[in-house]
């Protein structure tokens, strides 16, 4: 039987009839078509289907579409604002911290949510926030960098 | 030095913006109308005769449209096989299964769903048969043969398997007299290597779809690292026109490393495809998939054996390299011959004898994965020659330097010109970035230590590469070519060429997917040849063009050519700057109606003594010698075993870095593969031939907490003929991490591990022996 | 074999009442949901294929952190990994639950992810277990014929299987409070690579007469993956009590802890690795001592 669910995604809002065995996962990109999320492993291991939960990095591949009825999703669509580029979407263009892409999104909304927790992260605290985003291109060590240059960036525009 | 306006700089890559804002195309994203939902049936034995297949309750069940068995296709196509240099896999098996997970039939259904419920009505009945797991078994007498027969295979010239037995290939190279190399040495080290099946795990798993047309045509969709390989493949084995099989990639690849080479894992959806009355049909693997049923790194016993003067010249050496090919042929022989060449290492000597096999079993089979086999052999040679080092009481990158090749040198084994030899320099320049002596440290129970190692691979020659250029009214310009951005950065390097020579904006340079009913001719992205091969032949075009400019300038301007320049994209007079003429201009004024300047390139490069006698050749050929030395610094636990990789200094000769950044990209992320492939990878078979650890759970790769620090340095010995004298490095950076690793934990605490991985668990237990 | 999951039917009930009613309704083919980090996986495998999901994610009054002199801790069904780093009371007082959390997966899981659907998995290397085996906890199970209080060491039984029935759920964690002059630690090693399951999980509290003497009166040791479930190192605790706190002492109960676990692989390199991390996690809660 389905559900009716009631959400927003990227700051727009969307009512749904959905089968209670939909993950989020397939929502986004087949419902909705943001296919900027990926798909990489089902089970919550690689991260390329992270995607914000109320601010927070989860596995969109571990979570059904009705579990996020009344909640607020940002996907890696909705991380540029009138487009105008996030300094961490800058940041990882300029630093080299992007070879195939397919971990990008992910890493990208999880770097996100450590920035708008922590603005000015260690490196071993970054290492954590992204541990659950494997990539097999870039060996991390330029998604580090540019991590860290968006932090600064962020920093220098506040102060403007 | 020559200077350049763009080629040498660290410009930002091309599709980086797509890819952070979500907006790149892979092939999933890809949306077809009246698409079918393909899922494979697989087998659930190592050997086996298939008996009976029964596929009727899921003919009928709701939902289905199409299923399809081996024996059927089979018989349609006439004992279609595919494979080169050895065609000896069915799209699907027909009599006979010969590895678990090997592909026995597909369902198409409307939907993902209903395909996987109705696989579960298909029933097989199996008998099984005997298996062999492992190359020794394989090569004993009396024991089960994975293919009877050979007799029935196509094969390329020098490569029919050995009748009656499990190789595959075997290939014997000597050079000298290698009796004499050992009773001349003054020391005889002999040793033996091994290294474990391991699997690419590119982010993207493997998802192609493909659609039979009403004109007998096949056009195929997939993340192919070679879409005319593939086209060459499908063809041949349904023994149609090439140009009958159309395979078109996406934009973008989320990862090869060698994994994504001619539909690896995917060419049951040949056979599906025709069932489905011209309907296009999707398979999806899965991460589990991904790992049983694509192909996987060959797994390597080498034994080595090295004649040595006391003064550490080595004057002999022997190889014997074994790899386990897996059920079928794949690219295994190229391998395995890629692997007996380079298995010396880039050292000058005289008496050398290799012998190579490639070897069928009962398991997953093993294709082209980063490095192409010379990992294997580096991994007993740099282990080796620290050997050599200690015991001589030499210093180990002076060792190396003693015995490496130069300028000039036939090798034995490619009976080749090395050329562009950078490899001094690299020894030289890790020396120079790894610490002092002296500044390891004892902290309780860890012990740090440190290690070199230095390789050399070849790209594939020869290679043909071709390339068009399409310049527009806006001075932008489109490139055609075959290969595929998979994250090497390509693209990137293509648009930094023509905008070079054209002297146009870099950002409005375009590089299009690769469909072979489009794009020209070229083999593979694979084997680091790309940006020497395909380079100049978007170098020529871009020429091309730039001629055609050039002579429509004069015109205009009224002198010559020789007192014409361009730059920023216009031409003027040397001598009179003020008077010149834009590109846009040139083309609106000759054409005032329209017009597009079209380049083509063609770069073909013969090897020393390989091109036919028709052909003129006017250079001198040569191969392309890609050259590295890592360092790495290590601190191990010597109450763990536990291995913590500090430091890696990655030195890597390229000929010439046409984008600093994307090479060093390449070098950070092959070194933490490699690193990951010699301490965290190895896929473990039970008895039965069954891959026990098929999910990222049980199968690990890095995250960001366990990547060292690593150095990328680069070293640019012009190659003559390279495009800027650049050469190739994708793959040279996954080669000698894994013995440079080993050495440095010798130098911690005298523990020669020679078996890959390298875990705590054998550590542990071998340092507990030693006390 | 991940497949699409089987259709089920989906409630959201906004009270315990109702989730537990719900539960007697549908006995045996109905599951909970929480986190469903685990259930999901399971579910796409086909190990489970419930015909009836019920989220308990509406039920507030489920999710907290509650601590007072009297009854020590008490921890909501809903509490994710995440909430429980972050929690100031767990960390100040009961670190190494802390500890044992942050083991878990990666910060998506945490971030979904309970501490009580951690322990309802049962695997044998729950990271959580054998913490709060060290801490003596207890679990309450609830189910609409009523409630009862189960010790934590009680409710493994085998690999993934547990005492939980079908009608009932787990509704809290409660730990008692503990003595003064106490410290724990809980130390992991993975089995391959940093963020993986542990190989071996130990949880360690110890506490002391006085911070001279540093006679030990009590030891719990909590010993994860070493055995078909997390199990308590009973005669490593009875070794230490009445001893010294000091590292001599420390690495002969840890011979002793290797004695007691039975791992079914990696067993010679395990064994290792209990005596090197008992010792570890005991000197790390001693020096957490004040």
């Amino acid at each position: 039987m389905n559900c009716l669910i009631n959400l927003k995604i990227n700051g727009e809002s969307y009512q749904l009839n959905v089968k209670p065995n939909l993950l989020l996962l397939d929502l986004l990109r087949y419902d909705i078509g943001l296919t900027g999320t990926k798909r990489g492993c089902d089970t919550g291991e690689c991260g390329v289907c992270t995607v914000l939960l109320e601010g927070r990095p989860i596995n969109s591949c571990l979570m059904l579409a009705v579990e996020a009825n009344e909640k607020n999703i940002l996907t890696i669509e909705g991380m540029a604002k009138d487009g105008q580029l996030h300094p961490l979407q800058e940041a990882f263009i300029e630093k080299g911290a992007v070879q195939c892409g397919f971990c990008t999104p992910g890493m990208l909304l999880s770097a996100k949510a450590l920035l708008d927790a922590n603005s000015n992260p260690k490196e071993e605290e970054i290492k954590k926030a992204i541990a659950g985003n494997l990539c097999r291109c870039t060996g991390y060590t330029k998604i580090i960098k540019a991590i860290i240059s968006a932090a600064e960036k962020i920093k220098r525009r506040e102060q403007c | 030095m020559l200077n350049y306006f763009v080629v040498g700089k660290p410009i930002p890559r091309v599709d980086a913006i797509e890819k952070v804002t979500g907006k790149a195309i892979y092939i999933d994203d890809l949306i077809f109308p009246n698409l079918l939902y393909g899922k494979v049936l697989r087998s659930k034995f190592a050997h086996a005769k298939i008996l009976h297949l029964d596929t009727s309750k899921a003919e009928k069940f709701p939902g289905v449209k199409a299923v399809v068995t081996g024996k059927e296709f089979a018989t349609n196509f006439d004992n279609p096989l595919v494979g080169s240099p050895l065609a000896d896999q069915p799209f699907l098996a027909v009599e006979k299964v010969r590895y678990i997970g090997e592909p026995i039939a597909v369902v198409a259904a409307i939907n993902q769903e209903i395909a996987e419920d109705a696989l579960d009505l298909i029933r097989v009945e199996y008998e099984q048969l005997p298996a062999v797991l492992n190359v020794e078994d394989a090569l004993k007498n009396d024991r089960p043969l994975v293919h009877e027969s050979f007799n029935n295979f196509r094969y390329s010239p020098g490569f029919k398997p050995v009748e009656n037995s499990n190789i595959c290939y075997y290939i014997e190279i000597t050079n000298g007299n290698i009796e004499q190399g050992f009773r001349e040495a003054d020391f005889i080290f002999e040793d033996i290597f091994t290294t474990p099946s391991t699997q690419h795990v590119p982010m993207e798993c493997h998802v192609a779809i493909a659609q039979f047309n009403p004109d007998d045509s096949i056009t195929i969709w997939a993340p192919d690292q070679s879409p005319y390989g593939g086209q060459n493949l499908i063809a041949a084995a349904l023994k149609i026109p090439e140009s009958r099989v159309r395979i078109i990639t996406p934009p973008y690849i989320g990862g090869g490393f060698g994994g994504k080479l001619n539909l690896s894992g995917l060419m049951p959806i040949v056979a599906i495809a025709w069932k489905t009355n011209y309907r296009p049909v999707k398979i999806v693997l899965t991460r589990e998939e991904e790992f049983v049923s694509t192909t996987i790194r060959h797994s390597s016993i080498i034994k080595l054996k090295s004649g040595v003067k006391k003064d550490g010249t080595i004057i002999s050496r022997y190889a014997k390299i074994m790899f386990d090919t897996g059920a079928y042929a794949d690219i295994g022989p190229i391998v395995l011959g890629k692997a007996a060449t380079g298995s010396l290492g880039p050292y000058k000597i005289p008496h050398i004898k290799v012998e190579g096999y490639c070897v069928y079993t009962n398991k997953a089979i093993a294709g082209a994965y980063r490095g192409f086999g010379i990992p294997q052999v580096c991994w007993a040679y740099e282990s080796q020659m620290d050997i050599i080092a200690n015991k001589l009481g030499i210093n180990p990158i002076d060792i190396r330097l003693k015995n490496i090749v130069e300028e000039g040198y036939i090798t034995p084994t490619e009976k080749q010109e090395a050329h562009a030899v950078g490899l001094g320099e690299c020894l030289i320049k890790v020396k120079e970035n790894m610490s002092q002596k002296g500044e390891g440290k004892i902290i309780e129970n860890r012990k740090r230590g440190k290690g070199v190692a230095c390789g050399y691979k070849t790209a594939k020659t020869p290679s043909g590469a071709n390339a068009f250029v399409k310049l527009n009214s806006d001075a932008g310009a489109d490139i055609f070519v075959s290969s595929v951005e998979m994250g090497q950065g390509v693209n990137t390097i293509f648009a930094q060429i023509v905008a070079e020579e054209l002297s146009i904006p870099f950002n409005n340079i375009r590089v299009l997917p690769a469909d072979t009913d489009i794009t020209p001719f070229f083999p593979a992205s694979n084997a680091s040849r790309v940006t020497f091969y395909l380079g100049n032949a978007v170098k020529k075009a871009a020429q091309d063009i730039k001629e055609q400019l050039f002579k429509i300038a004069q015109d205009i301007l009224q002198v010559d050519k020789e007192d014409l320049a361009l730059e920023q994209g216009s031409f003027f007079v040397k001598k009179e700057p003020e008077r010149k003429v834009k590109i846009t201009e040139i083309m609106k004024k000759t054409y005032p109606g329209g017009i597009s300047i079209l380049g083509r390139g063609t770069y073909y490069q013969y090897k020393l003594g390989s091109f036919p006698s028709h052909v003129k050749v006017e250079i001198p050929t040569t191969e392309v010698w890609m050259y590295a030395s890592q360092g790495v610094e290590v601190e191990v636990d010597t109450e763990t075993g536990r291995v913590k990789i500090i430091k890696v200094a990655a030195v890597h000769d390229v000929g010439k870095a046409i984008n600093p950044i994307t090479c060093e990209g390449q070098i950070e992320g092959g070194v933490l593969m490699a690193l990951s492939n010699a301490m965290f990878e190895e896929l473990l078979f039970n008895e039965k031939g069954k891959i026990l650890n098929s999910s990222l759970l049980d199968y690990k790769i890095p995250s960001a907490l366990d990547m060292p620090e690593i150095n990328a340095i680069l070293v640019e010995e012009a190659h003559r003929e390279g495009p800027y004298g650049a050469k190739g490095l994708g793959e040279m950076v996954a080669v000698p991490t894994a013995p440079a690793i080993a050495n440095a934990i010798y130098d911690a605490v005298g523990i020669r591990i020679k078996d890959l991985p390298i875990t705590p668990d054998k550590l542990l237990r071998a340092l507990k022996n030693k006390c | 074999m991940l497949r699409k999951i089987k259709d089920f039917e989906y409630f959201k009930p906004s009270t315990l009442s109702e989730a537990i009613s719900l539960l007697a309704q549908y006995r045996g083919r109905a599951k909970i949901l929480a986190g469903g980090t685990d259930l999901l996986i399971q579910m796409k495998q086909r190990n489970l294929t419930p015909e009836y999901l019920i989220d308990i994610k509406n039920i507030s009054e489920l999710d907290y952190i509650k601590h007072n002199e009297d009854e020590g801790l008490k921890i909501g069904a809903l509490v994710t990994h995440n909430s429980l780093v972050n929690s100031a009371v767990i960390q100040e007082k009961f670190s190494l639950l802390v500890e044992a959390s942050l083991a878990v997966g990666t910060v998506q899981t945490r971030n979904r992810g309970t501490v009580v659907g951690n322990i309802c998995n049962s695997s044998p290397s729950a990271d959580t277990a054998p913490a709060l085996i060290a801490l003596d906890s207890r679990l309450k199970l609830i189910s609409t014929i009523g409630e009862r209080i189960v010790k934590i060491k009680d409710f493994f039984i085998s690999p993934f299987k547990n005492i939980l029935m079908e009608t009932e759920l787990v509704a809290e964690i409660q730990i008692p409070n503990l003595p003064v002059h106490n410290g724990g630690s809980y130390l992991w090693l993975p089995k391959v690579t940093s963020v993986d399951e542990s190989l071996v999980g130990v949880g360690v509290l110890i506490a002391v007469d006085d911070l001279i003497h540093k006679i030990c009166t009590m030891a719990r040791i909590g010993l994860g993956s070493v055995a078909p479930m997390p199990i308590r190192a009973k005669m490593t605790e009875e070794f230490l009590k009445g001893k010294r706190a000091e590292d001599v002492i420390f690495r002969q109960a840890a011979e002793i802890a290797a004695n007691e676990i039975s791992p079914r692989s990696r067993a010679e390199y395990r064994r290792e690795m209990v005596k090197v991390f008992v010792k570890r996690a005991l000197g790390k809660a001693l020096d957490k001592i004040k």
